[in-house]
């Protein structure tokens, strides 16, 4: 009886995880209406920045008109876009293609 | 209102007596945005249930704000009168929700205004001043509350 082996040979042509796996970036959208301190704020609560990264971000929002925040799995997408618009700040996600 | 001081985490506020009847009013008003204001945006490759997910989760934390706000606005003994005005006393993670609370009605206010692109210039009238007022003043609480959390940070 032959021995059957597992097979454990790394398959060198496999992509990277995060480029086989669809991507969706997190967006926050500039309004007139949301305080600058309060959009800092969320995006430290919601993603655990310090508030360097948390400014620029904002002021991104605040001058770009929007932000790419983060690029993550569907799902995580989805929860980051709860988080936001829990705060009633205007997050969207759109796969990145 | 203004911050007197931390401890743990608890924040302790000190509030003027008609300070604390307009603070309890903006927690009144809410909810004022519109349910499922915000879409999530539609995509190629994003499933349909995103958005009732979504919907369905922002309902849940609305009515659970809600329950808050209401705990919180019948909980006499969270104010502490003095000679120097009212103390009230709010938890870290209170704040937190507060600050959603305020902020609904901020924007809430802005939307029944139909989103006007030039708010800080915005001239109120006989009808708007409600809403304009609503959205100043929560946005005053919002920034003591904001810089009660970076002080003690």
């Amino acid at each position: 009886m032959p021995e059957v082996m597992p097979d454990i040979e790394r398959d060198e042509k496999s992509k990277p995880e995060s480029a086989k796996e669809p991507g969706y970036l997190v967006i926050c959208w500039n309004d007139p209406v949301n305080l600058m301190d309060y959009v800092t704020h969320v995006f430290q609560t919601v993603f655990g920045w310090q508030r360097p990264k948390a400014e620029f971000h904002m002021k991104q929002v605040h001058n770009l008109g929007k932000s790419v925040l983060t690029r993550e799995s569907l799902e995580k997408a989805e929860h980051y876009v709860h988080q936001l618009q829990k705060y009633s700040l205007h997050a969207t996600m759109e796969r990145d293609e | 209102m203004k911050l007197l001081r931390v401890q743990k985490d608890h924040y302790i506020f000190r509030l003027g007596r008609q300070e604390k009847e307009l603070f309890e009013l903006m927690l009144w008003l809410y909810p004022v945005i519109p349910s499922a204001h915000e879409p999530l945006k539609k995509t190629p490759g994003t499933p349909d249930q995103s958005q009732r997910l979504l919907d369905e989760a922002l309902s849940e934390q609305r009515k659970e704000n809600k329950k808050q706000v209401e705990a919180l606005l019948a909980d006499k003994a969270r104010y502490h009168e003095s000679d120097k005005g009212i103390e009230l006393t709010l938890t870290a993670g209170e704040i937190e929700w507060v600050l959603q609370v305020l902020n609904d009605v901020r924007v809430g206010n802005w939307l029944l205004l139909g989103s006007p692109e030039g708010h800080p210039r915005l001239l109120p009238d006989a009808e708007t001043s409600p809403r304009v007022a609503a959205m100043e003043i929560s946005g005053v609480f919002q920034m003591i509350l904001l810089d009660a959390i970076e002080h003690s940070r």
